[in-house]
């Protein structure tokens, strides 16, 4: 039996290239992340402490408007 | 919200300007004792979407071709000014010097692992073990891709170090990033097309290359 999760996971795999996927998660998941007073410029998104489980929806909705 | 980006840790100073950044901003260097801040002076940080991520890694990876040692920093760092930029990064000077040197003349492949189910783990069996036990190998599971241990043997020459992370939402199963030295991808990417057909039921896909934003060390 197919879940919503699981249906909702192909969609977007199946309409999104691999690379933008991973460009979301080296930029927004991955990377030196420094301590103390930091402004992080993402007031609004809630993409800042994503984690790969929540990838394939992150990427997916950061794609309107990709040319 | 102005303030100073920061784009990258470099091990040296590049040798020739490094340009500009996202914003077109000039892009100078923060000399943080043996390693160097690269960062760009912005009216503020820009929004995450295909476009600014796209432009940042460029960025990154023209700079990268003038130094040996490159650590992206995540999306999005902005600070206050110079003085909160050092006071935040000399903390974690020895980590990050290490971390850089690892990086060195490096690149990173990713490999996602898919399928409905994952493979049981080596120690499935072992039930009656204690709470200490049991927190241990469900710590040494997670680093654990048992589903694609034959890719791995097979790629293990080129790898000079390792990150994996376990998912538990199907069909994502697993990602794991791999440092392979600069020029090996193709390589890499030859060895793992040759044996992904052997790894049914389980599927991979591979990227690259990037620059190494997967070992910056401990978050």
């Amino acid at each position: 039996m197919t879940t919503p999760t699981r249906a909702t996971a192909r969609d977007v795999l199946d309409t999104t290239d691999s690379s933008l996927l991973d460009l979301v998660d080296n930029l927004l998941n991955r990377g030196v992340v420094i301590s103390g007073e930091v402004m992080l410029g993402l007031a609004g998104v809630d993409l800042v402490y994503l984690r790969v489980s929540a990838l394939l929806c992150a990427a997916d909705r950061i794609s309107d408007g990709r040319p | 919200m102005s303030g100073v980006y920061l784009y990258a840790l470099l091990g040296a100073n590049p040798a020739t300007s490094p340009g500009v950044g996202v914003s077109d901003e000039p892009l100078r260097t923060v000399d943080l004792g043996g390693l160097f801040a690269l960062v760009g002076d912005v009216p503020a940080a820009l929004a995450p979407s295909p476009a600014t991520l796209t432009a940042q890694d460029a960025v990154l990876r023209r700079l990268a071709t003038g130094v040996d040692a490159i650590l992206p920093a995540r999306f999005g760092t902005l600070v206050a000014d110079d003085a909160t930029l050092v006071e935040s990064l000399t903390a974690r000077r020895t980590e990050l010097t290490r971390a850089l040197a690892q990086v060195s003349g490096c690149e990173q492949m990713t490999l996602r692992v898919w399928g409905e189910q994952a493979a049981p783990p080596a120690d499935a069996g072992v039930t009656d073990a204690g709470p200490g036990a049991r927190y241990l190998a469900a710590r040494r599971r997670a680093r654990q891709v048992p589903e694609v241990d034959t890719l791995r043997r097979r790629l293990g020459a080129l790898v000079k170090a390792e990150r994996v992370e376990r998912h538990d939402r199907p069909p994502l199963l697993a990602t794991v990033q791999h440092l392979v030295p600069r020029g090996e991808s193709a390589q890499y990417l030859a060895e793992v097309e040759a044996a992904g057909a052997q790894l049914a039921p389980w599927r991979v896909t591979v990227t690259g290359p990037w620059l190494p934003y997967a070992f910056g060390g401990a978050a």
